[in-house]
């Protein structure tokens, strides 16, 4: 956030407010992007303890027969993801070491990938054989991947910004925030997804 | 503590305590208890309204007290003394009300065991609950079911609840006993009725615009009064006399609680009075005999001037066998004729 | 405005016709909305159209996509609490410290995004007061039904809709937004910053609310009523068994439950970053301790009620199966998920009042707070507790039984660290100099009346006892002792006593008294009683009711009726003191917290400079403490403004 911030020179009579004190080595934009993905787990959480309540209280056979879930296809899709978090990681330490080309590339890789994982779930909905109202093994899997997807839209529109800059030229060594709080939000999108999978697909 | 603030506060505390007390004895907060359950809660909660009236009179005396004697004059602008505080004083009020919450802690879980442990000769009533009726079924009586729950005194009763539809929740209030019923699991309480008498059963989960009048009755009686009842019964909706079975129909079916009828001697208001059939038939411009029968299958076929649509169950088309569903008109006809 | 405008003098307001309608404000958002709405329209109808869903025009999706979802949407972006960051986003140059939109000159920008916390925390004010009024009334006509036995001037449905929008507009729009508006504006000022961290963010936490509101309160008019399920939206009953009403609730209670999480995460985000040099933890006043453990446990709990209202909504409009037995779900879910949060939220709705009892208690008692550092403990070891206590509005719900032990014993043990913080506050008033003016009434009716609710929670926690009186107007009491005599009693408190700070002028004292003794005594005159028809055998949330309650209902009802006429005097002794009251000093309570060192209303950046913190806030009684050392510049000019 802070490519063209520049605090202004404080002279004796300024009308704008006093310096700003940190009390904490984090910067404001770091923690708060911790601690919105506090409340994100928990939003995961309440939609786990549903998968719970129906899988384990209600004993709902798990996937209901007839259905069965593509597990291998959704298997290739968790390595793009897991890969592209390799990738954002590789675009960050470019951009500290002041390798805008490793950030453009890093960031594109990502988004290219990200979007492959998006496009292989709706190919998925759309093959599945089940619809959200097929009975609440139905519901809990499209609920927990569609909450999930939904997250990877916002990561990949952030993507989609922090790309946009990239090649603006709006990141260097110095000003690297913005890249920095967007991939911890990706890793947070890969994470997450790892334990859907496993929960949903595997267990 | 200052000197001479002992004998004030203490002053304050009874007076505070006092009224507190005397609320809680000149109300007559509870109902008659009607249950040995209910006869262990109300001892309970006595113990805790006890607890809860110290603590009362024990805040309201130093409140009162400060009120009164650290009142600033107009003019005095000074502080008070800079007192930051003291470990003994904060440890006595950490300790005293974990040691009351306990003590309350251990009370409840001695009585919540002994109210959920069943005595022997266990009588099951399977209770059936729906947007807005109840049903209680008897399997020791070959299912036989009634609109109002007859229970036997001093025995040990064992009720276990099915919601066709959204989650009620069956109360007594002379029982103390409460549970919710809900959709897709079973649900128990227990009961051991020890007072004769009529009680009202009240539905308290909200389950829809007719929860309010999602009531009906609960009889307990001597004994030799309810075999005697669970007999007569399964007999009577087997009668082959129509009216007799009808009538039976028209209990077991709790029709009563909602539906004001002479001849069963019921003035339930929620519903209209089942005496006027004939007339409401004229209205509805329907022969009497279909009429009655369309608003036991289908209630929303014809809805009554005054009357809300979906309060009466839908579903006595598909409970009733083809035989009571006759004996039930055939009943309503000739006594509605008679009213 | 064009995207590359940086320059904060050229005010983005001013222009030509152009600017007016594509300029942020009120003209952006009315078309946009409708725009956004059209959008989510063509979008649902495009979507059933290709997937061949019949009906295509399904008016349930419909209505959620594009006026629930989209047209919101498009509202805030038309105002403008979006433009900076679609700057941004864009890679457009962007000021970070832009303050364009920071201070308010005339009452029309209180109409507007505004950054400045000052602003947001008046417009939060102001909108909950509306919201109280509007839910107050609503609770009016409920007692206007309850007066008498038998059903009156509504219908079932009606009258369940009534105390359903009634308790979610007290609790998500007016408790809940009202804590955070007096927040807002005290918080930073507390910790010598010059604003929130996010300041943008605020902006949209605030705008979320009147949306929330207005679609709460719009679910009476359309099709089918509002939504008749209790503000706890129990599922099956309200998952499928309710009008399109249903869909408001869910949907207001995630714009609101939005707001409350981005409002939290930005407390936490400048109480941990933003203090002033030398504003250790243990220096922090109790109101922002109170703030930042509230703050904790809403960015960790709300996300379950957004959760629960999803599964409700979606079994709703896409027929999906969480709580629908037929069909694999689990009705009891609902519940678990839902009180996870709910429950926490009635310590929500209770902290930031310890916060602001314990500012006023040790003002206007001239002394330390007593065992602050306890004081702040308590507090934290009430957001761990509360976690752990959410099945003790279920022990008669059919979840498992072996669930009810521990469950009583966590909510027992709560009354401990509560219990701490009322002998705290006696102790701080014993042998002080006190001075009954009005916030220090409420303060003390709170005290009171919180112990009577908090004494009934209680008994509540006691599972038999519970088991009779779940469900009964004895919770109906307790529910309104704890957040009419607790959470609103402090409210008044709050507002009372930085009214002169946020107005710069003084209210009317008399009047100030007039309406805390009527709110006392019509407040334990209508819920008092409350216990006993309870207890007896009255359930809730029924319109009609056995006649042996007839009169005490009576009673109630009319001393609900007195009660609501306290809240004119308010009214009136706000909207006249803030227009012609007596010009407030900067400090007319003596205080030694940050706020009140600067002058009434404060400067648009609060401070010349960031203050340098040197000691305690409650140093009250100590020759020569001082709280804080400000710059001099500003010392100066305070000295000015406090002789008027
Ligand atoms: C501000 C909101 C608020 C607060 C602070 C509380 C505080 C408490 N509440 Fe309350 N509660 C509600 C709001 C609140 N509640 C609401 C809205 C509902 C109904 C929801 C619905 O169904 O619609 C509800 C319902 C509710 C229930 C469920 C009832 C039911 O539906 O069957 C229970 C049960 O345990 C309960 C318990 C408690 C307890 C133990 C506390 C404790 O935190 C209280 C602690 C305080 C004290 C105890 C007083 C001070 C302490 C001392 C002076 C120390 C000495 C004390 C002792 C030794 C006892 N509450
Ligand atoms: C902060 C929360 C809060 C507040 C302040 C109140 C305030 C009031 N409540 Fe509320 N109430 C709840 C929270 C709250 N309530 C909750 C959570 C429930 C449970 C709902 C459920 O079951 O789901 C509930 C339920 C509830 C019921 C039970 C309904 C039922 O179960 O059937 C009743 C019944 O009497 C009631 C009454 C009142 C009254 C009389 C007030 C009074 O204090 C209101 C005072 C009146 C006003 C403040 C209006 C003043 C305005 C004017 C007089 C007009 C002046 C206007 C101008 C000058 C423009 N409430
Ligand atoms: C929960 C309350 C309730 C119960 C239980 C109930 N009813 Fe009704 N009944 C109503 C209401 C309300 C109406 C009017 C609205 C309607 O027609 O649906 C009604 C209408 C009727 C009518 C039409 C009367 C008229 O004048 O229009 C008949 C006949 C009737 N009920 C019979 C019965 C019988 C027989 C039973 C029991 C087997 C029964 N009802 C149980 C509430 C109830
Ligand atoms: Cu059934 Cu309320
Ligand atoms: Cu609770």
């Amino acid at each position: 956030m802070t490519a063209h911030a520049e605090h202004l020179p404080h002279d004796e009579h300024h009308h704008g407010p006093p310096v700003p004190h940190y009390s904490s080595r984090m910067t404001p934009a770091v923690l708060g992007m911790f601690l919105f993905i506090a409340s994100e787990i928990m939003l995961f959480g309440s939609f786990f303890t549903a998968y719970f309540f129906v899988r384990v209280v209600a004993g709902t056979p798990w996937p209901t027969p007839p259905f069965h879930l593509p597990v291998f296809v959704a298997f290739l899709n968790t390595c793009i993801l897991v890969t592209s978090s390799f990738t954002i990681h590789w675009a960050t330490t470019s951009i500290k070491r002041g390798n805008v080309w490793g950030l453009r590339a890093g960031l594109l890789l990502t988004f290219l990938m990200g979007l492959t994982f998006l496009i292989t779930q709706a190919i998925e909905y759309s093959r599945i054989g089940f619809n959200t109202s097929d009975g609440a093994f139905a519901t809990i899997f499209f609920c927990l991947t569609g909450l999930h997807g939904a997250h990877v839209f916002v990561g990949l529109s952030i993507l989609l910004f922090m790309t946009i800059r990239a090649f603006r030229g709006h990141f260097s060594a110095e000003h690297h925030h913005g890249v920095e709080i967007g991939g911890i939000y990706w890793h947070f999108v890969d994470v997450m997804w790892i334990v859907v999978y496993a929960t949903v697909y595997l267990l | 503590m200052r000197r001479g603030a002992i004998a004030p506060l203490i002053g304050i505390g009874v007076v505070a305590g006092g009224i507190a007390a005397a609320v809680a004895l000149a109300l007559p907060w509870l109902p008659t208890p009607a249950s040995k359950e209910a006869a262990r809660i109300h001892p309970l909660f006595w113990f805790v309204i006890v607890i809860c009236i110290v603590v009362f009179a024990a805040v309201t005396a130093v409140m009162g007290y400060t009120i009164i004697r650290f009142r600033a004059a107009p003019d005095d602008d000074s502080d008070g003394p800079p007192i930051h505080g003291h470990t003994g004083l904060e440890i006595v009020w950490t300790l005293i009300p974990t040691l009351l919450v306990t003590a309350i802690g251990i009370v409840s879980a001695i009585v919540l065991a002994r109210n959920d442990a069943l005595g022997a000769n266990v009588l099951r009533v399977n209770v059936t609950a729906q947007q807005f009726a109840w049903s209680f079924s008897y399997p020791e009586a070959n299912g036989l079911t009634s609109g109002t729950l007859r229970l036997p005194k001093d025995r040990s009763v064992l009720l276990v609840f099915h919601a066709k539809d959204v989650i009620h929740s069956f109360w007594v209030p002379q029982f103390s006993q409460k549970q919710d019923t809900v959709p897709g699991i079973e649900t128990r309480l227990h009961i051991t009725p020890n007072r004769l008498g009529t009680f009202p059963v009240i539905c308290t989960e909200l389950c829809g615009l007719g929860h309010a009048v999602m009531r009906t009755q609960a009889i307990v009686m001597t004994p030799a009064a309810f075999d005697k009842w669970l007999h007569g019964q399964s007999s009577a909706v087997a009668s082959p006399n129509s009216s007799v079975a009808g009538a039976a129909v028209f209990k077991n079916n709790a029709c009563g609680a909602c539906h004001t009828l002479k001849a069963a001697g019921t003035t339930g208001k929620v519903g209209p009075d089942l005496d006027k059939l004939a007339a409401e038939a004229q209205a509805a411009g329907q022969p009497l005999q279909d009429f009655v029968r369309q608003s036991i299958v289908d209630p929303n076929a014809y809805v009554a001037k005054g009357y809300a649509k979906n309060v009466m169950p839908a579903t006595f088309g598909t409970a009733l066998s083809k035989q009571e569903l006759d004996a039930l008109v055939q009943y309503l006809i000739s006594s509605s004729k008679k009213g | 405005m064009t995207a590359t405008t940086v320059d904060h003098e050229v005010s983005p307001r001013s222009g030509g016709a152009r600017h007016y309608l594509l300029g942020a404000g009120w003209i952006r958002a009315l078309w946009m909305s409708a725009l956004f709405a059209a959008f989510g329209f063509g979008l649902v109808v495009l979507l059933r159209w290709w997937g061949d869903w019949q009906p295509i025009f399904k008016w349930t999706p419909i209505v959620l996509v594009s006026i629930l979802v989209c047209a919101p949407l498009g509202f805030l972006a038309g105002l403008g609490t979006f433009d900076y960051w679609a700057r941004y986003a864009i890679g457009s140059p962007t000021r970070v410290d832009d303050h364009s939109g920071h201070g308010a000159t005339s009452w029309k920008d209180y109409f507007k995004v505004n950054t400045d916390h000052k602003v947001i925390g008046v417009q939060y004010l102001v909108t909950t007061i509306v919201f109280f009024i509007l839910g107050g009334m609503l609770a009016l006509l409920v007692r206007a039904e309850l007066a008498k036995p038998g059903t009156q001037y509504f219908d079932p449905q009606t009258y369940n809709g009534l105390f359903s929008v009634h308790a979610s507009l007290m609790i998500f729009l007016f408790v809940i937004p009202a804590f955070a508006g007096l927040a807002n504006f005290a918080v930073p000022l507390m910790l010598g910053a010059a604003d929130m961290a996010f300041p943008r963010l605020n902006a949209l936490s605030f705008w979320l609310l009147p949306i929330a509101g207005i679609m709460m309160l719009s679910s009476f008019v359309v099709p089918g009523g509002a939504f008749a399920c209790g503000w706890t939206g129990y599922a099956p009953l309200c998952s499928t068994h309710q009008p399109l009403g249903a869909v408001f609730f869910n949907q207001g209670v995630q714009w609101a439950g939005a707001s409350s999480i981005m409002t939290a995460l930005n407390f936490l985000v400048t109480i941990i970053t933003m203090r002033a040099p030398g504003m250790t933890f243990w220096r922090m006043p109790l109101l922002v301790w109170a703030n930042f453990t509230t703050s904790l446990l809403v960015v960790i709990a709300t996300p379950f009620i957004a959760g629960s209202q999803f599964f409700s909504m979606f079994d709703h409009v896409m027929h999906t199966a969480f709580f629908d037995p037929g069909n694999g779900g689990y009705a009891l879910g609902y519940q678990h998920i839902f009180w996870f949060y709910s429950h926490p939220a009635v310590y929500i709705m209770m902290l930031p009042g310890f916060g602001i009892v314990s500012e006023v208690i040790a003002v206007f008692s001239r002394k330390p707070i007593f065992g602050y550092r306890l004081m702040a403990l308590s507090l934290m070891a009430i957001v761990v507790l509360g976690f752990s206590v959410w099945a003790h509005h279920m022990f008669v719900s059919g979840m498992a039984p072996w669930l009810r032990v521990p469950m009583m014993i966590t909510t027992l043990l709560i009354a401990v660290p509560t219990g701490i913080k009322i002998f705290s506050w006696l102790a701080t008033m014993w042998e002080g100099k006190l001075r009954f003016n009005t916030p220090m009434l409420f303060a003390l009716g709170f005290l009171s009346m919180f112990v009577i609710g908090g004494l009934s929670g209680v008994m509540l926690g006691a599972v038999p006892i519970d088991i009779h009186v779940s469900d009964t107007y004895f919770i109906v009491a307790h529910i309104h002792y704890v957040l009419f005599g607790g959470s609103v009693f402090t409210i008044f408190a709050g507002m009372y006593y930085w009214f002169p700070k946020i107005t710069g002028r003084m209210y009317n004292e008399r009047l100030g008294k007039l309406h805390f003794w009527l709110t006392f005594v019509g407040f334990n005159l209508t819920f008092f009683p409350m216990h006993l028809v309870g207890m007896e055998g009255m359930p809730r949330r029924v319109a009609d009711y056995a006649p042996k309650f007839a009169s005490l209902n009576m009673f109630i009802s009319l001393a609900s009726f007195g009660l609501g006429m306290s809240t004119i005097v308010f009214l009136y002794n706000m909207i006249t003191s803030w227009r012609n009251g007596p010009i407030a000093p900067s400090n007319p309570w003596r205080g030694m917290t940050l706020e009140w060192l600067v002058s009434s209303p404060p400067p648009t950046f609060n401070f010349d400079e960031i203050p340098q913190v040197v000691g305690s806030p409650y140093e009250y009684g100590v020759p020569g403490a001082q709280h804080a050392i400000l710059a001099p510049a500003r010392a100066t000019e305070v000295e000015e403004v406090t002789v008027p």
